[in-house]
């Protein structure tokens, strides 16, 4: 059982970061920005070459997260302001062209092949449960940017203005707050926490192109669950939907209802993750924690 | 050559009947399904599913209808009057869990390896098929597209409050339209899976989905004649890109690469420069009647 806790806690973090940054565009621009899987994936892919520069881990996340914002603020200007105008339907199916174009772009400059961090880890016992030092460093990484994102929202002027905008773009812009600058500067952190998220993930398991459709059920569905524009929401939704897939997946339902073992095949976690979703729009029309980041 | 190029226009017609049916829902109706590919992969897995288990080919076609019909409906009803946001998410849901499940529960209908289902063998009886196919279905989106019931799904398209205060039920008219767009797409994916002969999930990805947004935006949504003729520019740069894989030792997944990357650029570039698509939809004008 705690073991279960335990991954349920790693799984939720590698998604929580990556689901944030979605959650926080939707607050400001009002769309589901599907290319964010995409800087994730590019983010993994960033941090993977600056590690082959004989980078420290640390050093290599931080210019890959750098590199991963200025691309989303490049994808922003070239398409997403022009298009400020349309319908958030449009925008959200450019969005997809977008991705498409990221993810030939990965596939045609790294090559389909998976590759995998070399990192070393050490296994430590928590009475029947393991739990690695990378596990470790995951949470840890996870809940200090948790930290240093709800410090820059509500503890500084930016902060303050990005949540203005979310709130009421017209009277934010009113009131002297600068809607672009702002708005370019959170696609910036939305790509740095994508890039962020997207290394996690990648350590967890291995970097390849096809990781997107890895990341895109559990991520959008934690998003969902959260009510789409709230970033407590999303964390939040990230701990349910990890629970519930990693109880799904890991209890014995055959020992339950008679002699025999049998668990869940792991390969219906996304299956897990869509119903989780499917269920709380079913029964919860309103959302958990409603409005924008506040 | 000759033989190539009737399946290239088989295929496009198959392709432009599951755009025309993107283009009921979206184009017309305003519902955003990113899992198109899902009513085009329960039409094919109903002859698959058949073939599996001994069945009759018309006994799969019934079954792939049936399966669009009560999966469009499944998908629909969570969603409800929720924005679209969500039925592009749980539309996107539904078709990758789908996919999911033939890959991994092998007994339904192969599993990852696929099924084999009876094929046509005459390529001409199956262009013959298709065009027959698309004929009929433009004919039934043309209808749709001029009665009242046109009309009414673009009010609804536009303003979802306005239909309540027509009088309307937003959806019924949703969940309608959902169930003619779904069965057009399993009847092209049934055709499909008796021309290729062949089943399998890896044939139903996202990716498929987006080709056929990129040729629905790229004709114009909204117009029926702009789907097809997406479909026709979207096939034509899909069939190309394979001759130029062949003929410049390219390896071919990075061929295949490539050539959604360009869907992608395309997809962008009509948003930036052609929004309404090279076939624009037309601009209906309705007169009231007498006083």
């Amino acid at each position: 059982m705690l073991q279960i806790l335990l991954n349920s806690i790693v799984y939720a973090s590698e998604i929580a970061v990556i689901a944030v940054g979605i959650s926080l565009a939707y607050s400001v621009v009002r769309f589901a920005n599907f290319a964010h899987i995409q800087y994730a994936v590019l983010g993994g892919y960033f941090t993977y070459a600056a590690r082959g520069l004989g980078l420290g881990f640390p050093v290599a996340t931080a210019i890959s997260a750098v590199l991963t914002g200025l691309v989303a603020i490049i994808v922003e200007r070239l398409v997403f302001h022009p298009l400020r105008g349309l319908r958030p339907e449009a925008k959200m199916i450019a969005s997809w062209g977008v991705a498409l174009a990221f993810r030939s772009g990965v596939a045609a400059v790294f090559g389909g092949a998976a590759r995998v961090f070399d990192v070393e880890t050490d296994t430590y016992l928590l009475g029947d449960a393991v739990i690695t030092s990378l596990d470790l460093a995951v949470v840890a990484t996870t809940i200090a940017a948790m930290v240093v994102l709800q410090l820059l929202l509500y503890r500084t002027r930016i902060g303050t203005g990005l949540r203005a905008l979310a709130d009421n773009r017209d009277l934010a812009a009113t009131r002297g707050i600068p809607p672009d600058r702002l708005t370019a500067l959170m696609w910036f952190l939305a790509g740095a926490f994508a890039a962020l998220g997207g290394t996690l993930f990648a350590l967890e398991t291995r970097l390849q192109p096809d990781m997107d459709l890895q990341i895109l059920l559990p991520v959008f569905a934690a998003v969902t669950i959260g009510g789409l524009s709230s970033i407590a929401g999303a964390v939040a939704g990230a701990c349910i939907l990890s629970l519930a897939q990693n109880i799904a997946i890991g209890v014995d339902f055959g020992a339950v209802l008679s002699s025999r073992s049998w668990f869940l095949p792991s390969q219906f976690r996304d299956t897990i993750a869509v119903a989780a979703m499917v269920l709380v729009l079913c029964f919860r029309p309103r959302q958990l924690r409603s409005g924008g980041v506040r | 050559m000759l033989d190539f190029l009737v399946f290239a226009v088989t295929m496009i017609a198959i392709w432009s009947v599951v755009a025309l049916s993107l283009d009921l829902q979206f184009g017309l109706c305003g519902l955003v399904n990113f899992g198109q590919i899902l009513p085009f992969a329960l039409g094919a897995y109903g002859p698959a599913i058949s073939a599996a288990h001994g069945g009759s080919i018309s006994a799969g076609l019934a079954l792939g209808l049936a399966m669009a019909a009560v999966g469009g409906v499944l998908v629909l009803a969570p969603v409800g009057r929720l924005s679209q946001d969500y039925w592009a998410l749980v539309s996107l849901g539904a078709s990758e869990i789908f996919r999911l499940l033939m890959v991994n529960v092998t007994p339904i209908a192969g599993g990852q390896d696929g099924t084999a289902v009876a094929r046509v063998s005459n390529p001409l009886a199956a262009l013959g098929l298709a065009l027959g196919l698309l004929l009929a279905m433009l004919l039934l989106a043309r209808r749709i597209d001029r009665s009242p019931l046109g009309r009414l799904m673009r009010v609804l398209r536009e303003d979802d409050l306005l239909v309540a205060t027509l009088g309307r039920n937003p959806f019924r008219v949703q969940a309608l339209v959902t169930v003619v767009a779904w069965l057009m797409a399993a009847l092209a994916g049934a055709l499909y899976a008796h021309v290729v002969g062949f089943v399998a999930p890896s044939s139903f990805s996202v990716a498929e989905t987006f080709i056929v947004w990129t040729a629905l935006i790229l004709g114009g949504a909204g117009s029926l004649l702009g789907a097809v003729v997406g479909t026709a520019f979207v096939q034509f740069i899909s069939v190309s890109t394979r001759f130029l894989a062949a003929w410049s030792g390219l390896p071919f997944d990075l061929v295949a690469n490539l050539r959604l990357g360009i869907f992608g650029v395309v997809l962008v570039l009509v948003f930036l420069l052609r929004r309404e698509g090279l076939v624009p939809e037309r601009k209906v004008r309705v007169d009231a009647v007498g006083p």
